[in-house]
């Protein structure tokens, strides 16, 4: 590392572990202070390489600066520090450090110019990410967060295969535009290691398996970092790659359906991650210019509406204890800043115009447009309206309106409400002014967001999507009646109203999907290693022993000769004799 | 130069401790007297590593004797930086040792430290020697305070394992000996640079039957699938002491046995035999992995997955690529230091709770946390997390094996993959979850004196994560000097 430019990662990595060591007030104001601090680093930085260091042999660029990674760095930066402010109360240190460490591991990913290094930070990225959802310390967040651990280290092993293969027959470990290499083998390794990262179906069952089981505040932090930087890595390795365009495409409209069937607040909001990821992943895809800035633009938007949501919903599930919408209701009455800012993040989130995502969310769209990807277009723009539909409507009318539960829980800490308003803040100015955030993308923008038509069309299908939920709430309240507290009912309920094509994918979700770690993973695995094990100690020792025994068994026998009687010592001799001469005349 | 003779001093201090432990050691004295010595030993081998002339490609430290006029037997010393790092090893891990038998061991101490310096006397000389005959006296004499250790000192099924240990590596001796006795009356030397020089005059059919002879003996010792089978018994019922020595020196014996006999000596062996030791090395990874996996007993687990790590360094001598075998050495010696680790934090949480069922743990991380942190590097090391040592290693020999062949680097993937899988797992069931009752009552955390027992393989373990050119430059001059002669 030279002084001309520090990593910022390694700001939060090490910070994170003096903040151990910390107390009381000077903790709080490092929790804050360090994030802040990588945020001027980010915003301080110029292009170039930095950070480069010999290894085996090799160039490690540990900060490759240069407009893409910038724009992803300052959000990153920026995240971090939301994620802390919001966290601030939690007394859990543990949580802060892991935190710190999953934030530091996405800056280096961010920054890294060759496989090695972003393989460390890659791995480094997986480990701290399934802390945050171990320290929720219950069971099923335990269990969930194996599963999760065994995913992710499946995505590392698949990107650490490809790098080795690449480096073996390239000799290079240089990571860049991948597209030389379309096809090969560690092409195919290295894409799918991304893809699993970015969630994309069917490689993306860990997101909504385990961010619903980590930590209130672990979670805000889990939906940033670990799909957005497997984006930027598509970006830069990957863009133009068609395969990309489909999947996205089906990533965008995939998690839109799921969503539909979700009960659990945040794995509804978990689904729409993979969702957005998807309109990402599509830009990389398509690969123009515009369609580049609209997945960066896209990205760094959702971050912070994301994290919004996942405040809003986290801040519900902190002061009631409750996960589940159908057992949540009226809290509008108690809970009017909470609302108003995951309204914020709602409307974001539904591109309306005005909101985030309206100015970056269009760009893919348009990019799809302008590509001439008719279907593709129409699978976007649909799967927005039912995001609309989601996290605009469905989930905050169970949550905060709908039937009263009789709930009257309070507003969350204030250091929670600081960081969800900083967060809608950035949500509406962006929104505004979508000059601030097109200035840092990679490539060169002249594309307007507010046209009259587009405004208009927007405003229709919203306006549209809006008019069908309410005309369906009346049909859901009598379901809404029945027992809701166990989710089967919940989504029988709704899938029987919602076309019988559902029920199907209900179930191909919750008891195929959920299960296919252990079917693919656990049982194939265990099951060769006992077979194995069973060769083991059956075959190759009991063969080895067993020439043992024979070898003690034979001396038992020739011990029979040793009887001590000279007449049997002289009847073997004589016997001999005769075996000995009868030998001599057959073979003379 | 220095004053006095390094490399006999290195090996024989040792050996003088060990009498003074029989004769001086009662009461608790043995222990002290025995870490002097090893600390002595560590301050005797100094001018080896501060010395050491990394470009050279000659023997160093030279001392030669006539011992055997008549047979042109002499007694030779002298290292290469193959060599150097695994004297190092042993005499750190011996230091190790003692620190971790401090009060596991109860009875019979003198006879017990005794028997660990001896123990170290005969691994410095394995490596020391720069001729078969001394290198086969030492082979030989390691066998006997390990068997010792073990049968002596160990866990319910001593008597069986010590014998089967025995029984296992005299019977690969036997064939080394041979080996040695045909080499001898072929070439009339014994000493390695004179073997590698006449290796012109044997013949293809000699040099295939003394590598497999010679095979027979490393073999058991690396231990390579099928011949392990020793292994998990011996490592699970020795006590902490000889567990590390097994893992971190005399595994270790084997794979350099392969560097120093069988590849400059019968290169043509190495051809003949080539294809069939890289497949039962990727083998060996994945085969041992899974086994693994499903081990109830902690200690068994760690000792299968030496059967896996060391079909890694197997995998990289016979790659017979440059990277492949400076990544085996690298990976020999990242083993040594992290599974001598694992067995060390095994046997500090074994002293407390007597017992090595996995199912007995639980939450451990919520009573012991430095314990947890320690077994959470180690475990991270073992598995190849990057920055850690094993990575480096892993790195070097799996981009080899997929320029040989490609289903030989997916193997050897593959055993990675289920390496981070087992490991993950045991840490999982035994620091994670509900604590398991019973443990809460037990004070778990480490001590001062066990934390110093770990700190120097954790900050080598680091270390060579971070910058392993400190081991490799010790390797790029001999390894191309071995490679040289063996010609893919």
């Amino acid at each position: 590392m030279t002084i001309e430019w520090i990593h910022p990662g390694l700001i939060l990595i090490i910070g994170a572990w003096v903040l151990s060591f910390l107390r009381g007030r000077i903790k709080r104001l490092a929790m804050i202070g360090l994030p802040t601090a990588a945020v001027v680093d980010c915003f301080l930085m110029t292009p170039g390489n930095y950070g480069v260091v010999i290894f085996l042999s090799q160039e490690l660029v540990f900060g490759r600066v240069d407009s893409l990674s910038l724009i992803f760095s300052y959000v990153f930066s920026i995240m971090a520090l939301l994620g802390m402010i919001y966290a601030l109360h939690v007394k859990d240190d543990s949580q802060h450090v892991a935190s710190m460490v999953y934030a530091g591991a996405a800056l280096g990913v961010t920054f890294a110019g060759d496989f090695l290094s972003l393989y460390v930070f890659w791995e480094l990225l997986a480990i701290a990410s399934v802390l945050l959802v171990f320290l929720r310390r219950e069971g099923s967040a335990v269990e969930a967060g194996f599963r999760y651990l065994l995913v992710h280290v499946f995505g590392g092993l698949l990107l650490l295969a490809g790098l080795v293969l690449h480096w073996s027959q390239t000799g290079s470990i240089v990571f860049g535009d991948m597209s030389a290499f379309s096809g090969s083998l560690s092409w195919s390794l290295i894409l799918a290691a991304f893809l699993l990262n970015a969630a994309v179906p069917p490689l993306g069952a860990w997101l909504p398996d385990a961010y619903p089981e980590a930590t209130v505040t672990g979670a805000v932090f889990m939906t940033a970092f670990t799909t957005k930087s497997a984006v930027y890595v598509l970006l830069r390795g990957f863009a133009g790659t068609e395969l990309l365009v489909w999947l996205g495409a089906v990533m965008a409209v995939y998690g839109v359906v799921y969503a539909v069937l979700e009960n659990d607040a945040r794995r509804l909001l978990a689904y729409h991650i993979v969702s957005q990821v998807g309109y990402m992943v599509c830009g990389v895809g398509i690969g123009t210019a515009l369609a580049i800035n609209g997945a960066t633009a896209h990205a760094f938007a959702h971050i912070l509406y994301k994290a919004l949501l996942f405040m809003g919903a986290g801040a519900v599930l902190q002061v009631t204890g409750l996960r589940k919408l159908s057992d949540m209701g009226g809290l509008h009455k108690t809970m009017p800043l909470t609302l108003g800012l995951y309204m914020i993040g709602g409307f974001a989130i539904s591109a309306v115009p005005l909101f985030s995502g309206f100015v970056s969310k269009s760009m893919v769209v348009s990019a799809a447009g302008e590509s001439h990807l008719t279907v593709i277009f129409l699978m976007l723009t649909l799967a927005s309206a039912g995001t609309f539909l989601h996290t605009g409507l469905k989930l905050p009318y169970y949550m905060f309106f709908g039937k009263d539960s009789g709930l009257r829980a309070k507003e969350p800490p204030v250091n929670m409400l600081v960081a969800m308003g900083m967060a809608a803040a950035a949500c509406v100015v962006i929104g505004v002014f979508p000059g601030l955030l097109y200035r840092f993308l990679p490539n060169p923008v002249d594309y307007v967001p507010y046209t009259l038509a587009h405004v208009m069309s927007t405003l229709g299908m919203l306006a549209f999507t809006a008019l069908g939920f309410f005309l369906l709430l009346k049909h859901l309240d009598p379901e809404r009646t029945i027992s809701l507290d166990t989710d089967w009912f919940y989504r029988r309920g709704v899938t029987r109203f919602m076309t019988p094509i559902l029920g199907p994918l209900a179930r191909l979700e919750y008891f195929t999907v959920g299960e296919l770690y252990e079917l693919v993973i656990q049982r194939p695995v265990l099951g060769v290693a006992s077979l194995v094990q069973r060769f083991d100690s059956g075959v190759v020792d009991a063969g080895l022993v067993g020439a043992g025994h024979l070898t003690r068994i034979l001396s038992h026998r020739l011990k029979i000769v040793e009887s001590g009687h000279a007449q049997h010592y002289g009847l073997i001799m004589a016997a001999g004799i005769v075996v000995l001469l009868a030998f001599l005349m057959f073979t003379l | 130069m220095t004053v006095y003779p390094v490399l006999t001093v290195a090996t024989f201090l040792p050996l003088v401790g060990a009498v003074f432990v029989l004769l001086f050691g009662c009461e608790r004295r043995a222990r002290w007297i025995a870490l002097a010595t090893a600390f002595m030993t560590l301050a005797a081998s100094a001018p080896l590593y501060l010395n050491f002339n990394k470009a050279s490609s000659a023997l160093q430290f030279v001392e030669t004797r006539e011992w055997i006029p008549s047979w042109n037997i002499s007694y030779g010393m002298g290292v290469d930086g193959i060599s150097v790092l695994f004297i190092f090893l042993a005499s750190i891990l011996i230091v190790l040792c003692i620190g971790a038998s401090w009060i596991a061991v109860r009875t019979r101490e003198r006879e017990f430290y005794a028997a660990l310096l001896v123990a170290e006397t005969a691994m410095i000389g394995l490596f020391a020697a720069s001729n078969l005959f001394l290198f086969f006296i030492f082979w030989e004499l390691i066998v006997v305070p390990l068997f010792l250790i073990i049968g002596g000192w160990g866990g319910e099924r001593r008597v069986y394992a010590s014998v089967k240990f025995l029984i296992f590596t005299l019977a690969g001796s036997v064939l080394m000996l041979v080996g040695m006795m045909v080499l001898y009356s072929l070439c009339g030397t014994l000493d390695f640079k004179a073997l590698a020089l006449a290796r012109e005059t044997l013949s293809s059919h000699h040099q295939a039957w003394l590598f497999a002879a010679f095979l027979g003996a490393f073999a058991v010792k690396v231990p390579m699938f099928p011949l392990h089978t020793w292994l998990p018994d011996a490592h699970t019922e020795a006590p902490t002491a000889g567990s590390v020595i097994l893992a971190g020196i005399l595994l270790k014996m084997g794979a350099y046995g392969f560097l120093r006999v069988s590849l400059p000596i019968f290169p043509q062996g190495v051809q003949f035999f080539l294809e069939p030791m890289l497949a039962i090395s990727a083998v060996a990874i994945v085969y041992g992995a899974y086994v693994t996996l499903v081990q109830k007993d902690i200690k068994r687990l760690i000792a299968y997955s030496s059967v896996s790590h060391m079909g890694f360094v197997t995998l990289g001598i016979f790659t017979l690529d440059q990277r492949g075998v400076e990544g085996g050495i690298l990976q020999m010696l990242n083993h040594g230091i992290v599974t001598s680790a694992l067995f060390l934090c095994i046997g500090m949480i074994y002293e407390r709770t007597h017992t090595r069922e996995i199912k007995d743990y639980g939450g451990v991380g919520k009573l012991a946390r430095i314990y947890a942190t320690f077994l959470a590097l180690f475990c991270l090391a073992a598995a190849g997390f990057p920055g850690l040592n094993s990575f480096v290693g892993e790195f070097l020999i799996v981009g080899s094996a997929f320029k040989v062949q490609t289903w030989l680097g997916a193997m050897a993937i593959w055993g990675v993959a289920l390496g981070t899988v087992y490991l993950a797992w045991l840490y999982y069931r035994v620091v994670m979850g509900a604590t398991h009752s019973g443990l809460e009552k037990l004070a778990l955390e480490l001590n001062a004196r066990e934390v110093a027992t770990l700190l120097p393989l954790a900050i080598l373990a680091v270390s060579l994560g971070v910058y392993p050119e400190f081991v490799l430059s010790y390797l790029r001059v001999p390894v191309a000097d071995i490679l040289a002669g063996v010609v893919r």
